[in-house]
C-alpha cells in the first residue's frame, strides 16, 4: 500500500478538501480547508485540480511515515518541518520513498499547513466531499482528527521536476490583518456611531476560535435587537451576539443562527484570519459588493485555471 | 407576497418572506425552496431555507448579485403550489430535571413562575417544525407559549449535552449533538435527533408537528439518556 502511516496525529490534523456543497439545507456544515490560499497552492504545485483532498495540519506536532514512493507538496503555516531529521522548507514539493519520516513541529506563525499528494487521499466521500467535519463525525478518517496508526492511502505518483512557490507569492502571516467586509444582513440594526466604532477600532483575536469561527475582542457594538428570527448563515458572516463582540463564522460554521450580522468578511480575508495567531489584531474595512466580487473572482480564476510548468 | 432581497456576502443573497414565525409564511418559504432546489440551477450551490428567509450562495464566476436575484425571483414567481402533505406528529420524551435543565431555575425566577409551571407551559403546546439547520437534525420549533418567551444567553455555553431541549425567543429546539449553545436549556431527551439512517439525517422534517412528553429520570436513563 502506498501512502502515509500516521506516527503522531498532532493537535488536530484532518483530511480536508474545499468543503461540502449543497447539503447545508439539511443542516450539514460546509467544512473544508480553513485557508484556501495555502490549500490551493499545495494542490497547484502538484498539478491537482483545486478541489483535491489534503491533510490539514492545525498548529503542528504531526509525524508521518511514507509507504511507497510518491510526491508531496507542503504549504501554509510556518511549522518547523523535517524530512528524516533534516530541516526542509514549506511551499515546495518533495518526493518521498519508503520509510521516510516527515515531521512537523509547532507553528511559529500561522495556524494551518497543508500536505498534498498527487490525486488526493483515497478516503471515502461523505455527502460529496472528503472534508472531515469533526462535530458531525463525517468525512476523512471516521469523521475524526487523525490519530497514530491511521493509514492514508494515495497513488504512487511522482513529479518529474521539483516545484516551489516563488517569493513574491509567499504569504506573510502578519500579527495584524485587515478584513474587508461586505455590508449586508442586519447592517441597518447598527447605528452610525456603532458602524464608526466597528470600522475604526482594532479588535484582538485572543485565541477564542476554532474551525467554526473566531471570536474577536474589543469595543462592543450593540444592535437595536439582540435576537432575530433564525436565518441562514454564509461563509464569513460577522455575528454580533448580545455580548457585543464580533464572531466571524468560518468553514465549520452552523448553517442557521439567530444573532444579528453586520455583514460578511470577504472570502480571501477569511483565509488570512484563519492563519492569525492568538494575540493578533484585526481591523475591519468596508468593501463594495462589486469590488469584493472582483477580488473573489480573481482568486478563484487563478486557482481554477493555473497550471505550473 | 412581496419579497425583500438583501446582500449576505460577496456570493450570497438572502430573501426575506416576512419577519415573524407564521405557518403561512413558512409555507411560502417551502414552496419557493422546493422550486429553487428542483430547478437545479447551475451555479446556485447552496439554497438554505429557514422560518421566513432563504439564502442562496452562488458561483461568483457565473453570477453577480443582481443577476442571481433576478434568476431567483423568476423561479419563485413561477413556483408550483405544493400538495398538502400528511402531517406527522412526533413525540419526544423529555426529562425535565434540574441536573439536565440548566436554566429551569433561573428562568422560573425571571418569569415569576415555579419550575413545574415552566415545564407545564413547555409541554402544553404542539409545535410546528419550521426549519432544519444550525446542525444536522436541529429542528426549529414554534411557537412556545408567550409566558415562556426568553432571550438567548448573553454568552453562549461552550457545550451542552446531546439531546438538550432548549428555548429562545418564541422558539424551541433539541440540540442533536454535543455543541455550543446560546439557547436556554429546560431538559434532555434520550431520543436521537440526528442519525445517518434517518431520511435527510434528521428525525424531524419541516412541516411535522412535535409534542414533548415529560418522563421520569428512571425512564430517561432506561431509554439511553446520560447524566
Amino acid at each position: 500500500m502506498n501512502g502515509f502511516l500516521v506516527e503522531h496525529g498532532g493537535m488536530q490534523s484532518s483530511i480536508q478538501d474545499a468543503g461540502r456543497v449543497g447539503v447545508s439545507d439539511i443542516g450539514l456544515t460546509q467544512s473544508g480547508a480553513m485557508d484556501e490560499y495555502a490549500f490551493g497552492y499545495a494542490n497547484l504545485l502538484l498539478g491537482n485540480p483545486f478541489n483535491t483532498s489534503v491533510i490539514e495540519v492545525a498548529l503542528g506536532g504531526m509525524i508521518l511515515r511514507a509507504r511507497g514512493n510518491f510526491s508531496i507538496a507542503l504549504c501554509g503555516a510556518s511549522m518547523p518541518c523535517s524530512l528524516n531529521g533534516e530541516s526542509i522548507e514549506l511551499w515546495q514539493t518533495y518526493t518521498l520513498k519508503e520509510d521516510d519520516i516527515l515531521s512537523f513541529g509547532f507553528a511559529t506563525s500561522g495556524n494551518f499547513a497543508y500536505i498534498a499528494v498527487i490525486g488526493g487521499f483515497l478516503t471515502p466521500l461523505a455527502y460529496g466531499s472528503f472534508s472531515t467535519s469533526i462535530k458531525e463525525g463525517l468525512g476523512g478518517v471516521e469523521g475524526r482528527k487523525l490519530l497514530k496508526g491511521d493509514f492514508l492511502a494515495c497513488e504512487s505518483r511522482v513529479l518529474k521536476n521539483k516545484r516551489k512557490v516563488e517569493n513574491p507569492w509567499l504569504p506573510i502571516y502578519a500579527k495584524e490583518v485587515v478584513l474587508r467586509v461586505v455590508l449586508g444582513y442586519q447592517s441597518d440594526f447598527f447605528s452610525k456611531v456603532q458602524h464608526n466604532t466597528f470600522f475604526n477600532t482594532p479588535y484582538m483575536y485572543k485565541g477564542e476560535g476554532d474551525r467554526m469561527g473566531y471570536r474577536l475582542s474589543g469595543e462592543k457594538i450593540v444592535p437595536k435587537a439582540t435576537g432575530i428570527l433564525s436565518e441562514p448563515i454564509c461563509f464569513g458572516a460577522i455575528q454580533i451576539p448580545s455580548h457585543g463582540e464580533p464572531i466571524v463564522l468560518l468553514k465549520e460554521r452552523q448553517t442557521i443562527g439567530g444573532y444579528p450580522k453586520i455583514g460578511s468578511v470577504l472570502c480571501v480575508d477569511c483565509f488570512k484570519l484563519a492563519q492569525l495567531r492568538a494575540g493578533g489584531v484585526v481591523k475591519f474595512e468596508v468593501i463594495g459588493l462589486e469590488e469584493a466580487g472582483a477580488k473573489a473572482r480573481a482568486f478563484y480564476r487563478f486557482f481554477l485555471s493555473s497550471k505550473l510548468s | 407576497m412581496k419579497l425583500e432581497f438583501r446582500i449576505a456576502s460577496y456570493n450570497s443573497l438572502i430573501i426575506y418572506f416576512g419577519e415573524k414565525i407564521d405557518p403561512l409564511i413558512s409555507k411560502e418559504v417551502q414552496k419557493a425552496y422546493l422550486a429553487l432546489k428542483n430547478a437545479h440551477i447551475e451555479g446556485f450551490f447552496e439554497i438554505i431555507p429557514s422560518y421566513a428567509s432563504i439564502m442562496i450562495s452562488y458561483d461568483i464566476l457565473q453570477y453577480d448579485h443582481r443577476e442571481a436575484c433576478l434568476k431567483a425571483q423568476t423561479i419563485i414567481d413561477n413556483a408550483q403550489e405544493i400538495d398538502k402533505l400528511e402531517q406527522k406528529i412526533v413525540t419526544i420524551p423529555t426529562y425535565y430535571g434540574l441536573e439536565v435543565g440548566f436554566d429551569l431555575e433561573v428562568l422560573a425566577q425571571e418569569k415569576n413562575l415555579s419550575v413545574e409551571e415552566i415545564i407545564a407551559l413547555h409541554v402544553s403546546e404542539d409545535y410546528f417544525v419550521y426549519a432544519i439547520g444550525f446542525a444536522p437534525g436541529f429542528a426549529y420549533l414554534g411557537e412556545i407559549h408567550e409566558a415562556l418567551a426568553t432571550s438567548r444567553l448573553p454568552n453562549p455555553r461552550k457545550a451542552v449535552p446531546k439531546g438538550s431541549v432548549a428555548i429562545a425567543d418564541r422558539q424551541s429546539a433539541v440540540y442533536p449533538l454535543l455543541s455550543p449553545a446560546g439557547w436556554k436549556i429546560l431538559g434532555c431527551t434520550p431520543t436521537a435527533m440526528f442519525d445517518s439512517t434517518y431520511e435527510g439525517l434528521s428525525l424531524l422534517h419541516v412541516g411535522d408537528m412535535v409534542r414533548f412528553e415529560p418522563i421520569s429520570k428512571a425512564l430517561f436513563l432506561k431509554l439511553g439518556g446520560a447524566l
